[in-house]
């Protein structure tokens, strides 16, 4: 079990981990997810003190870790690691890569530490390759050799530090297919990774980390198919988001409409999309919204999916007014032809616009 | 278009290099321009001329005083001197004329002596080292004088050696119950008064000291420089007192002491012989007999060999080993560390070899009787150490980090790692460096005649000063250094191949290991 509480690690200016706190227990096969430079790797090394945590307390089979007087050594060997980068010992032979570690720490004789080694190569489908050495092999192969390398230790939790994002997409599949094989053990695994389909057929829980720690924590389906938060929902769906607020009267209106026009093209959204966003966001809030206000407090969001053939606009403001009732029917007509469907709901007090722009 | 300006570039690149090279070559020929031989002294006396002297030399002073226009230039030995006559790279040169008169008389081509003398005569003394050890040396030294003086001993010697040309030394039993030790800085190179007959040094000088050793009943040790460090050996106490034909010049007067005179001398000067009797006639087994075989000289290049090859084995190793512990203990960190072994680095790395040997010899081990092979050796072993710490910092850079990453992930501890995945990879960067800085260590050594050691190089230089033999100890000598850096080479090549991880056959790869064969296919 490993129970992790406000963990944090600082580096100089940056945090990449804010406060962490989670209890992983024996058996669990956790895939993490989450934009790039959200502290997914940074956790992972945390965990084997390839990093040292700044402030926090990790506690691995209640054996605090971070102590002073640790055994790292022995924490180490009972939780393994594969990298991105492989990093498979060069001056070396594939069945010596599996063989050192064995004999130097569990003082196995070589005879053992052998045997042990071909079986796992062969589990790999890789004992043909013993006598290579690493720089004579894919690197699908070297990632495969990678795991039983960290297997030979016979660790009770493997970390995956992307263990895919290296290989060329052929290769991909022959390492998923030793982690899925793998997650099916006893052995509790924490796998970073980009690969959604794959995180979400191997994993009993999954960590979806932003903003300095774990953002959202749920089983995969919650994950993927009815997400809670907000980031998740939009990481989940791919989506793009640009957000706007208007307070008071000073907005920059202008610059607004360039913020739009360069978000368009950053994501590859035809003119004809955009021009209707435009136009939407022009006669509906700046016409019809925005006029109706007491005070100017708006929140704009323009979520675009993965294709960039659909945007949703949402609005939202104190003001208890629904732009389907305004007496400004040419600007309503104009919306309307240009959108898909216009909703208002009222939550928490605010309005909410949503406002759903097609393609076509 | 830009094809056509490619070319024209290459045209220009063309053209300047050519233009430069020809410059070079006309500069090169214009200065190799062969001024007329002169026909007396006195017509060196002009700014055309190029006249060379010995260091410090007597004759340096009369040349200034006498001949004020002529261009000076200075020497370590005068065998060089003589050769920059013979080929015209030189006008004259001027020494001691019985010496020259002996060179010429002994085979030294290319020269002739010129009529007349070069201002007054000078004292020949016994330089004495103001931090001699030896009581009253001064005293002692003028004593023997004036009584070898009075009893003829003094004549009669001037007369056998410089005039009569003996080459053996009489027999003078050494003392068996020394009160005194003497040490007697010479220089091995200058006949008839200090020179190397077979692997002994014979001479004028060199029984003088018997002489006087016998007299102060003192163990006799010598010690060989050239002149360019000789009153330096004497002002540091390396050595007692000079006996080597010195002059007594106002300019060294301020730097040592010096006895009474010995004898007088007289300034020479040669030039070159441009109608020589017998030029080149020496066959090259010739030149090997007067090389090697006269007087078993083999014997002397031999035991040059060893001393060069001793010192560089010794400073390889030690060296080696002075490196390495240098780099662990930078690698434990820590700013102490950092700071000595980065400041050590620069310090041997920054300094040229001869100003580390002489700060060595003469300032840090001065005022200590230890040898100038081993001062030589803990020099070569700073310098080979400082380099070692240099290629094993870079080598283990080399080793990407995500290797240590990974030793540590399997719990492996920093000891494992490092010796086992990491300086294993980094012996891959660094070996080529390794051996080519083996290869320069074996060439750097051949300064160490500056610290009295006699290697292959100062050997050679004493086989010239013998045979008036230029080229071939010379080329020789460097066939022998290219031998000895390829047999260092492929040693070390021989004992890092055994530790190549690829080269080794399966059955060392697993070792005690029954192996498992149904799925490896031999490959």
């Amino acid at each position: 079990m490993i129970e992790i509480s406000h963990l944090r690690k600082e580096y100089g200016d940056a945090v990449p981990l804010k406060d962490v706190s989670t209890v992983i227990n024996d058996g669990e096969v956790i895939a993490i997810i989450g934009p790039s430079g959200t502290g997914k790797s940074t956790l992972l090394r945390c965990l084997n003190l390839l990093e040292k945590p700044t402030s926090g307390s990790i506690k691995v089979d209640g054996v605090e870790i971070t102590d002073r007087n640790c055994d790292i050594s022995k924490l180490r060997m009972k939780m393994g690691m594969v990298f991105q980068s492989f990093n498979l010992f060069g001056h070396m032979t594939v069945i010596e890569n599996l063989m050192y570690a064995p004999c130097k720490l569990l003082h196995k004789s070589r005879q053992e530490a052998y045997d042990r080694g071909m079986q796992l190569l062969r589990a790999v489908g890789l004992s043909g390759k013993a006598l290579n050495y690493p720089d004579q092999l894919s690197g699908g192969q070297k990632q495969r050799i990678a795991i039983a390398r960290t297997l030979a230790m016979d660790p009770d939790i493997i970390l995956f530090d992307e263990p895919t994002s290296a290989l060329d997409p052929t290769m991909v599949g022959e390492v998923e297919a030793v982690i899925k094989e793998l997650s099916k053990g006893d052995k509790t695994l924490l796998i970073v990774t980009h690969e959604m389909r794959f995180a979400r057929q191997v994993s009993s829980r999954i960590f979806y980390m932003d903003e300095g720690g774990i953002y959202e924590d749920g089983t995969p389906e919650q994950i993927f198919e009815n997400p809670q938060k907000e980031n998740t929902r939009r990481f989940i769906k791919k989506l793009k988001v640009l957000e706007f607020e208007l307070t008071g009267v000073n907005n920059d209106y202008v610059g607004m409409f360039s913020d739009i026009t360069r978000f368009c093209m950053k994501n590859q959204i035809s003119p004809v999309l955009k021009n209707k966003i435009i136009s939407v966001i022009e006669e509906l809030c700046f016409t019809i919204i925005l006029p109706k206000l007491r005070n100017i407090d708006m929140k704009i969001s323009i979520e675009v999916s993965e294709p960039g053939d659909e945007a949703v606009i949402k609005m939202s403001y104190p003001d208890a007014f629904d732009p389907a009732t305004t007496d400004d029917d040419i600007s309503l007509k104009i919306v309307k032809a240009r959108t898909e469907s216009i909703k208002y709901t009222r939550q928490n007090d605010r309005s909410i616009v949503k406002v759903v722009v097609n393609y076509e | 278009m830009t094809r056509i300006n490619v070319r024209s570039v290459k045209t220009l690149k063309r053209f300047i290099a050519i233009t430069i090279a020809v410059m070079i070559i006309t500069a090169m020929l214009s200065s190799c321009r062969k001024n007329p031989v002169v026909s007396s002294i006195e017509e060196l006396n002009s700014d055309q001329y190029s006249i060379g002297v010995g260091i410090g030399e007597a004759g340096e002073a009369k040349v200034k005083k006498y001949l004020p226009n002529a261009k000076v230039v200075e020497f370590a030995d005068t065998f060089s001197g003589y050769m920059a006559v013979a080929q015209g790279k030189l006008d004259a040169y001027a020494f001691d004329r019985i010496q020259m008169e002996l060179a010429i008389d002994q085979g030294q081509e290319g020269i002739k002596l010129l009529d007349g003398t070069v201002g007054e005569d000078t004292e020949i003394a016994v330089g004495i080292s103001p931090k001699t050890k030896v009581p009253d040396l001064k005293d002692k030294l003028n004593a023997f004088i004036a009584e070898s003086r009075d009893s003829g001993l003094l004549d009669q010697m001037y007369t056998d050696w410089l005039i009569n040309n003996k080459d053996q030394l009489p027999d003078i039993e050494k003392p068996t119950d020394p009160d005194f030790k003497l040490v007697v800085g010479t220089t091995g190179i200058v006949p008839p008064y200090s020179y190397y007959k077979g692997t002994e040094l014979c001479g004028y000088d060199i029984e003088l000291a018997l002489r006087f050793a016998k007299y102060i009943n003192a163990d006799l040790e010598f010690k060989v420089f050239d002149y360019s460090s000789i009153i330096t050996a004497a002002e540091t106490g390396e050595v007692d007192c000079i006996m080597a034909n010195l002059n007594k010049t106002p300019e060294r007067m301020q730097e040592i002491d010096f006895s009474d005179c010995l004898c007088l001398m007289q300034t020479g000067v040669v030039v070159r012989d441009e109608d020589p009797e017998a030029a080149g006639s020496s066959s090259f087994a010739d030149k090997f007999v007067k090389t090697f075989i006269t007087e078993d000289r083999y014997v002397l290049f031999l035991q040059g060999i060893e001393v060069t090859l001793l010192m560089t084995v010794l400073a390889i190793i030690f060296g080696t080993v002075l490196g390495f512990v240098l780099y662990l203990w930078y690698r434990k960190g820590g700013r102490l560390a950092d700071a000595v072994t980065s400041f050590f680095s620069w310090l041997i790395g920054g300094m040229p070899i001869v100003v580390l040997l002489m700060i060595l010899y003469y300032v840090v081990f001065g005022d200590s009787t230890i040898d100038g092979m081993w001062v030589a050796v803990i020099a070569f072993t700073l310098i080979f150490g400082s380099g070692m710490f240099d290629m094993l910092k870079s080598g283990v850079n080399a080793v990407d980090k995500g290797q240590t990453e990974a030793s540590y992930s399997l719990g492996l501890n920093d000891r494992q790692t490092f010796f086992g995945i990491i300086l294993p990879q980094a012996a891959r960067h660094f070996m080529p460096s390794y051996k080519a800085a083996i290869v320069a260590l074996i060439k750097a050594t051949a300064v160490v005649g500056y610290i009295s050691v006699q290697d292959l190089t100062k050997v050679s230089d004493i086989v010239r000063s013998r045979t008036f033999e230029a080229l071939f100890p010379l080329i020789t000598v460097a066939i022998v250094y290219f031998i000895l850096a390829a047999i260092l080479t492929a040693i070390v090549s021989l004992i890092t191949a055994n530790v190549e991880p690829r080269k080794r056959s399966v059955k060392k790869i697993l070792k005690g290991v029954r192996r498992d064969d149904r799925d490896i296919t031999p490959s």
